[in-house]
Formats: structure tokens, C-alpha cells, sequence
């Protein structure tokens, strides 16, 4: 799953919800705090790791019963995001799903898991 | 080995003027801990969760159209929502334009905030209608790194109703340095 959130989309999803953290739309602030520049709200990636999950899910967003993610590295406005996923385990009614989100770079963001139910 | 008086100190966050904004921070956080708070986030609505949904790029029809005969609450919504509507006053805001009380310890502090991650797990659907309340509590809070290091928070939090009880359970990470 690819996705490259630009500064609009940050400023559409601080706004939608309610996350005013300078570092997510004022460059300055951002370099002041020693990132390149605004950067992804941690939720937004938790939104590429649910959507990535129920793709493979068949495209249920009902079907993803958990998804989890520890923040490597920041990734800024306007880069490439992938996320790719290995099948970790298969149990009888679910699949353990692990997740890494990579910039283009190949510097990796984030790294978690999703449990997916199985498809009857 | 920490004298005992220090060790006082960091229970009970009381400022030994001699701390940084991390040290203070971390003093203040090890009182909040197992402390419960509650907050509103409103009674859920279609336009609005699919306006989310959008936000974040969704392109699916049962994910951004609120008339579809299909249409669910993105899953994510709720758990993302750092405040209802109609949103907060301006005293509630850091100069870094976060919320005083979303970090635990941190209010009026000069440090800055991260997130580390987080773990949701959904037990049901949240759904249209639902008045969602969500409760949090500071249940870890860990010194790492080198020289001043940083502080790493971990707080639990549970979305649910009075009626449906809990839909979803967020572990959650903030870096405070």
C-alpha cells in the first residue's frame, strides 16, 4: 500500500481531529525541534496500517480486529510511504499480520502488526 | 543510590528548583500514575466520521459516503479525535499548539512531545449514534536514553458507552525530552 501525504492531507487530518501540534504544519517549529519539517501525525499512520490490513482483508475495514505500530523514524510532508506486511501467523479464525511503513528513501517509520479475521 | 528524600521527591512531582523540564516532567507523570481521567468525545456522527475518513485518504464508498447502504465509522476515527466537538478554548493549548493535558506531567513545561505508537484493539464497531467516552490512565513511566534521555509514557485508554460498554482499548506512547 503506497501513500504519500502531503501537506494538505496533514492539514485536512489535524483538523478533522483537532490535533493542533505545530509540528504537523509549521515548518519552522518543526526545524526547531530538529525534524526536516511537518510531519505525519502518528494516528495518520496508524490510518496506512489499517487500510494496508484491510486490503489484505478483502477490503473490510471490519475485518481488522487489531493494528499496532511503534514510530521509528519521522516522515515528513510530501514523502513516499509504503507499507508492506508479511503473514506472521494463520489461526483458525484470525491472521497475525506484521507491518513495516518505509519513506522512499527506505528509512523505516514505523514497524507493527494487525490481526485480521479469516475471510469464511 | 538515590537518598531517600529524592526518591520522595519523585512521587509526589514536588519541583527541587535544581530539575530540568524532563526531570519535572517525569516527577509529575510517576504521581498521575493509575490516576483514571474521563473526557467526552461526543455522539458520533455520520458526516463527520466520513469526513475523516476522506482526510485520510479513504476513497472507499462505505468508508466516506455517509449514504451508502454499506456505510461503517472508520475504525480509526474515534481513537484519532484528540478532542469533540466543538474543540477546546485557547487556554487549553501549549505553545507548541498541543494540548496542556494530552501528555501526562508535561502542562507548562518547556520539553518536547512525540509519539512513540500505539496499539488498538477493537472489540466492536464504534457506530453512528454512539456518545463516546473515553478514559485514560498513565500506567508506566520510563527514563531512557543516555545523559538527560527522555521520558517514555504509557497510557491506557478505553472508547466505549454507557449502554454498549468498551469498544475499543489504545495502548499509547509518548516520548517527553
Amino acid at each position: 500500500m503506497r501513500s504519500a501525504p502531503d501537506a494538505i492531507r496533514l492539514l485536512r487530518f489535524g483538523a478533522v481531529t483537532r490535533n493542533a501540534h505545530r509540528i504537523h504544519y509549521d515548518a519552522e517549529f518543526a526545524r526547531s525541534e530538529g525534524l526536516d519539517g511537518p510531519v505525519v501525525m502518528a494516528q495518520l499512520h496508524g490510518c496506512l496500517f489499517h487500510r494496508a490490513a484491510a486490503e489484505f482483508a478483502g477490503g473490510d475495514p471490519a475485518a481488522v480486529r487489531a493494528v499496532g505500530w511503534l514510530n521509528r523514524a519521522p516522515a515528513c510532508a510530501g514523502d513516499r510511504l509504503t507499507v508492506t506486511g508479511t503473514v506472521r501467523e494463520v489461526g483458525p479464525d484470525e491472521i497475525v499480520l506484521d507491518l513495516e511503513e518505509r519513506r522512499g528513501d527506505g528509512t523505516v517509520c514505523c514497524r507493527g502488526h494487525a490481526v485480521v479475521a479469516r475471510r469464511p | 543510590m538515590e537518598p531517600e528524600a529524592s526518591r520522595a521527591d519523585l512521587d509526589t512531582g514536588v519541583d527541587t528548583g535544581a530539575d530540568t523540564g524532563v526531570d519535572l516532567a517525569e516527577k509529575r507523570a510517576r504521581a498521575l500514575v493509575g490516576r483514571v481521567e474521563r473526557r467526552s468525545l461526543g455522539v458520533v456522527r455520520a458526516g463527520a466520521a466520513a469526513e475523516f475518513a476522506r482526510a485520510a485518504g479513504e476513497d472507499a464508498p462505505r468508508l466516506v459516503d455517509p449514504d451508502h447502504p454499506e456505510f461503517v465509522v472508520h475504525p480509526m476515527y474515534v481513537v484519532s479525535l484528540l478532542r469533540g466537538a466543538p474543540g477546546a478554548d485557547d487556554a487549553e493549548f501549549r505553545p507548541d499548539g498541543m494540548y496542556r493535558d494530552e501528555v501526562p506531567g508535561t502542562d507548562g513545561l518547556d520539553v518536547s512531545l512525540m509519539a512513540g505508537g500505539q496499539d488498538v484493539r477493537w472489540s466492536c464497531a464504534v457506530r453512528v449514534g454512539d456518545d463516546i467516552e473515553v478514559r485514560r490512565t498513565l500506567v508506566s513511566v520510563e527514563r531512557k536514553g543516555r545523559g538527560a534521555g527522555f521520558i517514555l509514557l504509557t497510557v491506557e485508554k478505553t472508547y466505549g458507552t454507557p449502554e454498549r460498554g468498551v469498544l475499543v482499548e489504545v495502548t499509547e506512547r509518548f516520548i517527553v525530552r
